[in-house]
């Protein structure tokens, strides 16, 4: 049998592992110089594989140099910014939003590289509590500014029993290589509803990595939507549990793909206790020679008998050069359930453009419907006029790029 | 107490599956016997030289004992892979037995030189060696079946030589044809699974034993189903088979495996390969019943059934279909795959696992496009009870030049009482636009439209749960030959209510 032999660490490595040193988790740095970055092998990055993807780390962000233009403006929304792993002052809170901040990342048992990652490096954590019925939406803008920079940053969400409210990240900055590491720790108390909206536009130069893990309490209803619409390469892992009985939870993604992208949405969601239901919906759409992944798991614990979850993932190829990957698992350990999953891939339906063209629309504007057509599913949920119109106008922009 | 206890039944599933799952209850395992046969084995231990041991015990010329020595210098550097969802200690590959032979049968040139307790032993599996007692039973060559039988680690006797070879087929065990038709053997063997594919098969390449092989001629539809069966009889052995079946251009053959072992304390190793090449038009149809010893109640015991089987749809308008029924091993670690390389190949993969007591099975399929309108078929169903894990993991894959390749993927899964578990696993990976791929995977019960329908035409429930049933099992054992068939309804002689919707 062969014996381990040490892992060979590359520049990225090396440069996280000074990181971490630098910011005394030396437990974590030793534990990356004996892994290394994940490769292929390791299931959950199976289709993204970072060892290969993630060339270089640029040095820890300093305090931003002032913010550039929001990248998505929503009319009559409360924006909170956190620039480059800080949090900003904002203005005066709307009623039933309370804002605070705290030293360090928030606490995760979570055992993932760049949960670990982030844990390590965030300076500083904002933490909202929402409670009654917060009626403006909720945007946290956060940025990555300046010259090149690693940045950490972590956001803590509580909604209280019964409240319900709509929060939108966005994520961009200026146009440079940025590594930025993103997390959102939510939790929803019994009753509470929530509409979690991420979206990335960061630069087309940068690698942005996104946590959010999602915790929901007796009858919590949420609703999520990730849109990856920016970095080169990017991973957004979705972890959601449910722990009390009687929840519901949408989850939903876009990838957006272009030339040269590589983006990665992974979902993993755990039905840890009975009469929980959840529905999957997630898209990707592929030109140029780009890369589409899609990981998706449901986990049914053994007593969580009446779980209804259903899982879907669908892929829109326009390019012979793009790859749709996409691993849809299910682990179940519960008989009287119903879960499934389906998976299809393909290009533009032939007779559907032949039925548009024979009514006298060109090629090109008939294949742009039926694309918008695909996407719309996934955007019309989101009750909230202006920012169903922000995020329209961000799949327009991808769709007008072609 | 029986392993499989169900205490929240669903109301469902009636009492007959229940009762029919019960009956094939791991602890009643009925091919569980042992024959007491002088055999010659290897010394314990895996070296070099035991692999010169196997390879002179087989008279096999010096490239064959190269190329096995070969594999063994690569498989030290192997890992043992640990992807799959099943557990077990480590294997102690020192600790194991690599070759054992029934004494008596070096090579028999006929049926009466074959010990009788041999015989004997493979008429309690029911499975007919005797050509004239087959030739006598059936009138018209169209129902027989031309058997190749594997004790431990030799083929005992082939069954249907002349007949066969009056068209050209050859049909003889791996180790008459490295002597006699090594030209064939140097192609073929180790082009669909190279000799450092995986952990397993590269440890199968440099110890296999014995096994079948199969040659159709062009344009020769093979007269009758050629039918392999293994039984792993010796104490401690691992047994590491080797098939390889070529289809010329134009041929047919449908081939059918059958495995069984007796019931032991410790766990057996067996890690065979199975290869196929279909040529330009070509088809072939593998079947298999496994039915290794799956352990005791507790779990202990059993077959570790580490398993590698590919085919290679080498010519263009080629047709591989694999249909497998598991019901037995401790642990199954299986996906027989195609290779879709021709134009218009296709590629079939219909399958039922059924885990009881503490198996685990890890099966599924590869289907990877190569060529250009090549089509794929995966039915899967799984069905889990006692406290088995039941997963299914598959791949299917386009590469950039398979334009218009097609898959249809559908896996189902049903779980018997709730200390059990069914996953779907599945890779679907796209690179060209013109791939069209869907995959869909339920676990449920029946769903309710479908017994409302049944019902509100008159149907009582039970009818209803028949009838949606018949349907959907038919799918697989359908796919299954005539003889199999109905000996594989006996051996699973179980419904499967509840897998579909």
């Amino acid at each position: 049998m062969s014996v381990l032999t040490p892992v060979r660490l590359g520049p990225a490595e090396q440069t996280l592992i000074a990181q971490l040193q630098s910011a005394g988790a030396a437990a974590q740095a030793e534990r990356l110089s004996g892994s290394g970055l994940p490769t292929r092998r390791v299931e959950s990055y199976h289709y993204t594989d970072l060892k290969q993807l993630l060339r270089s780390v640029p040095p820890l962000a300093g305090a931003a140099p002032g913010a550039s233009a929001p990248a998505l403006e929503i009319a009559g929304a409360y924006r909170l910014m956190i620039a480059n792993g800080r949090v900003q002052d904002a203005g005066t809170a709307p009623a039933g939003v309370i804002v605070g901040r705290s030293e360090g990342s928030v606490l995760t048992m979570r055992d993932d590289v760049l949960v670990r990652l982030n844990a390590a490096l965030a300076g500083e954590s904002l933490s909202l509590t929402l409670e009654g019925s917060v009626d403006p939406v909720i945007q946290i803008d956060r940025r990555s500014e300046g010259e090149a920079a690693h940045s950490a940053g972590s956001v803590r969400i509580f909604v209280a029993d019964g409240a319900s409210a709509t929060i939108v990240e966005t994520y961009s900055g200026s146009d440079a290589a940025h590594v930025s590491n993103h997390a959102s720790y939510i939790s929803l108390g019994k009753g509470a509803r929530l509409s979690h909206i991420a979206v990335d536009l960061s630069s087309g130069q940068a690698t942005h990595f996104a946590t959010h893990e999602y915790q929901l309490a007796e009858d919590a209803k949420l609703h999520t939507l990730a849109i990856h619409a920016g970095a080169s390469l990017a991973r957004t892992q979705i972890f959601a549990r449910f722990a009390g009985e009687g929840s519901h939870a949408d989850f939903s993604g876009l990838n957006l793909v272009k030339d040269g992208q590589h983006l990665d949405i992974t979902l993993d969601v755990n039905h840890a206790v009975p009469n929980t239901t959840s529905q999957e919906r997630f898209k990707q759409i592929a030109r140029g020679r780009s890369r589409a992944v899609f990981q998706g798991r449901l986990v049914v614990a053994r007593h969580a008998q009446k779980t209804d979850a259903k899982m879907m993932m669908q892929g829109l190829m326009l390019s012979d050069e793009a790859e749709i990957l996409s691993k849809p698992e299910l682990e179940i350990y519960a008989d009287d359930v119903v879960c499934g999953h389906g998976s299809t891939c393909g290009q533009i339906d032939e007779t559907s453009l032949f039925y548009l063209m024979s009514r006298g629309i060109p090629r090109a504007e008939a294949e742009t419907m039926l694309v918008r057509a695909f996407l719309e599913e996934l955007v019309d949920p989101i009750e909230d006029a202006e920012l169903n119109e922000a995020l329209t106008a961000v799949i327009d922009g991808w769709l007008l790029g072609r | 107490m029986s392993a499989l206890d169900i205490p929240t039944l669903k109301e469902n599933i009636d009492l007959e599956t229940v009762e029919k799952v019960r009956a094939l209850d791991v602890d009643k395992y009925k091919y569980g016997f042992e024959t007491t046969i002088e055999s010659d084995r290897a010394p314990k231990g895996l070296s070099e030289d035991t692999v010169r041991f196997i390879s002179a015990k087989k008279g096999e010329p010096e490239w064959m004992l190269e190329w096995r020595l070969d594999a063994f210098r690569r498989w030290l550097t192997l890992d043992e892979p640990t992807w799959a969802r099943v557990h077990y200690p480590q294997i102690d590959f020192q600790d194991m037995y690599y070759y054992a032979a029934p004494k008596s049968t070096s090579g028999p040139k006929s049926l009466d030189e074959v010990d009788p307790e041999l015989l004997a032993t493979y008429e309690k599996l029911g499975i007919p060696l005797r050509e004239q007692e087959i030739l006598a039973g059936v009138e018209g060559a169209s129902a027989n079946v031309a058997v190749d039988a594997v004790f431990d680690s030799v083929s005992v006797v082939t069954t249907f030589r002349e007949e066969l070879a009056k068209v050209g087929i050859i049909f003889c065990s791996i180790s008459e044809a490295v002597r006699e038709y090594p030209d064939l053997v140097r192609q073929y063997l180790g082009s669909v699974v190279p000799v450092s594919d995986n952990f397993y098969a590269t440890l199968n390449s440099a110890v296999f034993t014995d096994g079948s092989f199969v040659y159709i001629p062009k344009g020769v539809r093979c007269p009758m189903e050629l039918s392999t069966y293994f039984r792993i009889n010796e104490r401690n052995t691992g047994q590491f088979e080797r098939t390889l079946i070529i289809a010329e251009e134009g041929s047919y053959v449908s081939y059918l495996e059958g495995c069984t072992a007796p019931m032991r304390d410790e766990n057996q190793l067996h890690a065979a390969v199975v290869e196929l090449v279909a040529l330009d038009d070509a088809e072939i149809k593998y079947s298999t019943v496994q039915n290794w010893y799956p352990g005791d109640k507790d779990g202990k015991g059993g077959i570790y059934n580490f398993v590698t089987k590919r085919g290679d749809c080498r010519g263009h308008n080629s047709k591989i279909s694999w249909t497998q029924v598991e019901t037995g091993s401790a642990i199954t670690w299986k996906y027989p795959s195609c290779i879709l390389r021709g134009d218009n190949s296709r590629g079939e993969f219909y399958s039922i696992a059924i885990s009881n007591g503490h198996q685990q099975v890890d099966s599924g399929t590869k289907m990877i496009h190569l060529g250009k309108n090549t089509s794929s078929r995966i039915i899967a169903k799984g069905i889990a009870a006692g406290f088995s894990d039941n997963t299914y993991r598959g791949q299917v894959s386009a590469h950039a030049k398979a334009k218009n390749a097609r898959n249809f993927t559908q896996c189902d899964s049903l779980l018997i009482g709730d200390t059990c578990g069914a996953h779907t696993v599945p890779y679907i990976e796209s690179r060209n636009a013109s791939a069209h791929f869907e995959h869909e995977a339920t676990t449920s019960k029946i769903s309710d439209d479908q017994m409302f329908y049944c019902m509100q035409r008159g149907l009582s429930e039970e009818e209803a749960v028949a009838l949606i049933v018949n349907g959907f099992v038919r799918d697989v054992l359908q796919q299954l030959p005539m003889e199999f068939m109905v000996e594989t309804q006996k051996l699973i002689s179980i419904s499967l209510e509840g897998s579909v919707g």
